[in-house]
């Protein structure tokens, strides 16, 4: 991993809306903020090398240095990353019952660690209104609030930092496929600090094909609505080619290829649909609205799964052939798209001293992924 | 005695500043009223007023703004009385309008317009000129030239005045105002004053009539008359003893100087030893020339070297006297700022004018080794601490613009602040995070918001702000919001309300609950007046920063009209807090982070406050607790929480 800091950081990524405002940078310093889902640099900080850098999900991402460090391989090419097993999942019984997209999956177990304490706090994004919000939830009723999607990048990362500070030292994620990849980055220990131990106890990925830029979002809204009248916004799945704005008197309905412009440049560069550096990834279930598509990655993962199902927070059904194949189909059109966006950008494998690379893989991998 | 400069004692030397030379010779002048806006150097001459004014029987005011201050002094010489207005250059343009039209309608009581330039702009945005006004006003100029001078010229003034029946105006420099020298007192004349304002008479009758200034199309029945007083005064000018010929009869080179300058002239030509071969015409009336006493002086040599600072007004207007009277005087070298010798901007010095000196007259004078030099350069550079302007230590100026800066930043837009005049000026530069984007004169900078929010329709997206102190808010801000209410102008007006007039000594300003003279005063609401005028007024305490930039930025994305936010918070000089700390601070070094990530010196690095030092060795910052006033800001802003404050019980 080659290791600069946030003047690259603002050179390689902020300025090249590469950034997405996942919130990685936040709060290891006084520097980086996020406003409005945009993040900003107050002032400029000397130092050559920083965590910024080091943790940001979009400049100098050594995929074979992850996978390695989770998986003990390098990047393979399985549009879906490395699993142990992908299986259909809803909340189970005990699991309380929030306002769920899909089967409740991600609180059932979130709500799992946290009563079990296999986590002593959850990473989540709560809203203010349109606006995501991360927090630190501590307690079980706090993690039903955060369920459902919010559809706009979210600094959630922000929120683990802080909790990091404040001494947490064994914390679930929710977190999206950037988000996610940033936490892998972390918990290598990118600058070798003396002090670090693994903050992580559980990092659940949920799948994303693109988030809307926030601030996009709020002027396309409230040029159309009063935001103060909001109470939910979902997307229904495929056909319906919508998204639906909840308020007290209406629904109304905006054609998602409107929408779609509203999505920054950052996403277009993203080859992660299923938050492959996860214990566990989550996602909706094409054609069943009651349930949750469930990838388990990593032995911890496993554990909490197995455990959350026998403890009735968790069910567990086997998963259609025909939908893996349709995820991994979608998950690869993703993967191809975003790297032949990235190397027509020669921002994949640069070699060093000749430009910012965002991200460095084995030139097998790469070969298989461009189909060659 | 209640103060030095009211000493009755005729006879009796005193060490006095410039300005209370000034005073001093108002106060033999028996003059009754004195009004000024604060401005360096200008400020301890309305000061030492206030401190006489019971004893003397003066009235004494610092006024909303200058124009105001010379309409307050030129009524009570309508009505019959001696008075002053003071100010420094920059508030010559400010009362300038007025100026014009009383220079033409005249004055009754003797009346001075007694302005204190800042050559070099030491204490300035600019070093722009007043002497200048007098030309363009048509009304007498004086310059002393010394501090015994300041008095004496300054009651000379006076009786000058009320020869003529106009204002006359007297011009101070940084150097005269602020230096101090011996001055013999004079006597001083009883304090009985009976002011009475008479109109009856006929229309332009200078004793009895309306004091008006109105020539419509008949220029000859006012303009005329006054242009009559002028060439009076140059006809007393010929005679006045404080324009002095020092040197032989028919000198090699023959200085014009006056002012400051004199002493600079002096001391250059002790140092070269060149009494024999230079004489020095010193001018106290420098505007309008006294011709023929300037011709008498021109006849004595070939070669002249006029010596001023800022712009060549002496030397142009003697040269056009030396082309009159070429013919008699004959044909003459100049040499000054025209021929490059004296530079046009920055203020002189005895150095610069011994280089003109060597140079026009072929001396080689050398006063230190060039390897002498070298080396104090040297030495300087490596020994003295390189520092930058900032606020002081607890100013509430400092929090201000932190939060503004960083309003601005995290707002995303490209958003600007318009400055104005005041400590806050220095939000220009590092100290004050490079947050202030234009910077004029007094309440310029809402003005120019009003401005910018209006450029909506051509494509404008920046938010647009403006900062001003709240004696700078009465002095002239307050038309400018009124502009940008009336025409709904989304902008942000940031009122630094530090309590007082801070940058020039805490004088009171009309939202003072006190006048100059210790009396009880009407204290203006600026909030209930924003409010009155229709604005969405805020308040927030600056050294509440997470409040305060979360309002900014509130207010910042709301759309509509004109929006204020005060923010208050009293200087940390002001007399309620100086000395007093709300806070101890200090450094937990354990876990300060330092230069490592994480920090990388914020506190010392950015922050900047001259309370935090950082100590080289332990690669920690330290509270420096001398000069630390107890804000606590510094707290508020560390990130690993090393910083940590104790409310002072």
């Amino acid at each position: 991993m080659q290791r600069f800091g946030s003047r690259e950081l603002v050179e390689n990524v902020i300025r090249q809306n590469l950034c997405i405002g996942c919130g990685a940078c936040n709060n290891l310093c006084p520097y980086f903020k996020s406003y409005n889902g945009k993040t900003t640099m107050l002032f400029p900080c000397t130092l050559p090398e920083g965590r910024c850098f080091a943790y940001c999900p979009k400049t100098e991402v050594d995929l074979d240095e992850l996978s390695a460090a989770l998986f003990h391989k390098p990047y393979g090419d399985d549009p879906l990353g490395y699993y142990r097993s992908i299986m259909m999942s809803r909340a189970g019984a005990r699991a309380g019952h929030g306002l769920f997209q899909a089967g409740g999956t991600v609180s059932a177990l979130m709500q799992f660690a946290l009563e079990k304490r296999h986590i002593d706090g959850a990473i989540l994004t709560d809203r203010k209104g349109i606006e995501p919000t991360p927090i630190l939830a501590t307690e079980s009723k706090d993690i039903l609030k955060c369920a459902s999607s919010k559809y706009t990048a979210a600094p959630t990362l922000a929120a683990l930092n802080r909790a990091i500070k404040e001494g947490f030292g064994n914390l679930g994620i929710v977190s999206t496929p950037c988000q996610t990849l940033a936490v892998a980055q972390m918990r290598l220990n990118p600058l070798q600090e003396n002090t670090f131990r693994d903050p992580t106890g559980l990092v659940i990925g949920i799948f994303c094909t693109w988030a809307l830029d926030f601030q996009a979002f709020k002027v396309f809204l409230s040029q159309r609505i009063d935001l103060a009248e909001i109470r939910k916004i979902d997307i229904p799945p495929p056909p319906a080619e919508v998204m639906e704005v909840f308020t007290d008197c209406a629904t109304i309905e905006y054609p998602l290829s409107e929408i779609r412009q509203l999505v920054p440049e950052a996403c277009s560069y993203c080859i992660d649909m299923t938050a492959e550096f996860s214990d566990i990834s989550v996602g909706v279930m094409e054609g069943r609205t009651d349930m949750n598509t469930l990838i388990t990655r990593t032995d911890r993962g496993q554990r909490i799964v197995d455990e959350a199902v026998s403890a009735g927070y968790l069910v567990l059904t086997d998963l259609p052939d025909e939908n893996l194949e349709h995820l991994k189909w979608a998950a690869d059109n993703k993967k191809k798209r975003a790297f032949a966006k990235a190397e027509e950008k020669a921002i994949v494998n640069t070699p060093a001293g000749t430009g910012p690379s965002y991200l460095r893989i084995n030139h097998a991998t790469l070969k298989k992924i461009r189909g060659e | 005695m209640s103060y030095l400069i009211d000493d009755n004692r005729e006879g009796i030397q005193h060490l006095l500043m410039g300005n209370e030379a000034i005073v001093r010779g108002a106060l033999e002048a028996g003059i009754n009223v004195a009004a000024g806006y604060p401005g360096t150097p200008s400020s301890e001459i309305i000061e030492a007023f206030s401190k006489i004014a019971r004893d003397r029987n003066i009235y004494a005011e610092w006024s909303t703004n200058e124009k105001v201050a010379m309409e307050v002094a030129a009524a009570a010489s309508f009505a019959g009385l001696r008075s002053l207005c003071v100010m420094k250059q920059n508030g010559v343009n400010v009362a300038s309008d007025f100026l014009l039209h009383l220079a033409s309608s005249g004055t009754r009581g003797g009346m001075l317009l007694v302005t204190c330039d800042d050559p070099g702009a030491l204490s300035s945005v600019n070093e722009g000129e007043s002497r200048l006004f007098a030309k363009l006003v048509e009304i007498p100029l004086l310059e002393p030239g010394d501090f015994q001078e300041a008095k004496d010229l300054t009651k000379w003034a006076f009786d000058l005045s009320e020869k003529i029946r106009n204002l006359v105006m007297i011009r101070s420099v940084t150097r005269m105002s602020h230096a101090s020298g011996n001055v013999k007192f004079g006597s001083l004349p009883d304090t009985n004053a009976h002011a009475e304002y008479r109109f009856d008479g006929p229309l332009l009758d200078m004793e009895t009539g309306p004091m008006i200034s109105m020539i419509v199309a008949a220029p000859e029945l006012q303009h005329g008359p006054q242009q009559e007083k002028l060439k009076k005064a140059a006809q007393l000018f010929e005679d006045c003893p404080f324009n002095t010929y020092n040197g032989p009869e028919s000198p090699e080179l023959l200085i014009i100087t006056s002012s400051a300058c004199t002493l600079y002239v002096r001391e250059a030509v002790n140092l070269l030893n060149i009494e024999d071969r230079v004489g020095i015409l010193k001018l106290a009336t420098t505007w309008p020339l006294p011709p023929n006493l300037i011709k008498r002086n021109l006849m004595r040599s070939k070669a002249v070297f006029v010596v001023e600072e800022v712009l060549p007004t002496l030397e142009e207007n003697i040269k056009i006297l030396a082309a009159e009277t070429a013919l008699e005087t004959g044909i003459k070298t100049f040499y000054g700022k025209h021929s490059g010798h004296i530079p046009s901007a920055g203020e002189l010095n005895p150095d610069i004018v011994i280089s003109a000196l060597t140079k026009i007259l072929h001396i080689d004078y050398r006063p230190v080794e060039p390897s002498f030099e070298q080396k104090t350069a040297k030495m300087a550079a490596t020994m003295a601490p390189t520092r930058e302007m900032t606020f002081c230590p607890g100013c509430p100026h400092r929090a201000s613009f932190w939060s503004i800066h960083n309003a601005i930043a995290l707002d995303g837009r490209n958003g600007f602040v318009c400055g104005d005049i005041g400590c806050y000026v220095m939000g220009t530069l590092p100290g004050g995070y490079s947050t202030v984007k234009t910077l004029h004169s007094m309440g310029s900078g809402s003005g120019l918001a009003s401005g910018f929010g209006k450029l909506k329709q051509f494509g404008i997206e920046q938010p647009v702000l403006a900062v001003c102190g709240d004696s700078t808010f009465f002095h002239a801000a307050m038309p400018a919001l009124t502009n940008a209410i009336h025409h709904k102008s989304p902008f942000t007006l940031i009122l630094l309300d530090n309590s007082g007039t801070a940058m020039t000594g805490f004088q009171p300003h009309p939202g003072s609950p006190f006048d100059v003279m210790g009396n009880t005063a009407e204290a203006l609401d600026i909030e209930a007046i924003c409010r009155a005028m229709g604005g969405r007024v805020e308040i927030a305490d600056p050294f509440n920063l997470t409040e305060t930039r979360e309002m900014l930025n509130y207010l910042m994305e709301y759309k509509d009209g004109a929006k204020v936010l005060i923010l208050r918070q009293a200087c940390a000089l002001s007399p309620e807090r100086r000395g007093k700390k709300k806070f101890d601070v200090s450094v937990d070094e354990s876990i300060c982070i330092g230069e490592n990530c994480g920090c990388d010196r914020l506190c010392t690095r950015i922050f900047g406050c001259p309370g935090i030092t950082w100590d080289t060795e332990k690669k920690v910052s330290r509270i420096d607790t001398i000069i630390c006033a107890g804000c606590g800001v510094c707290a508020d802003i560390c990130p690993a929480g090393a910083i940590q404050k104790k409310e002072v019980a």
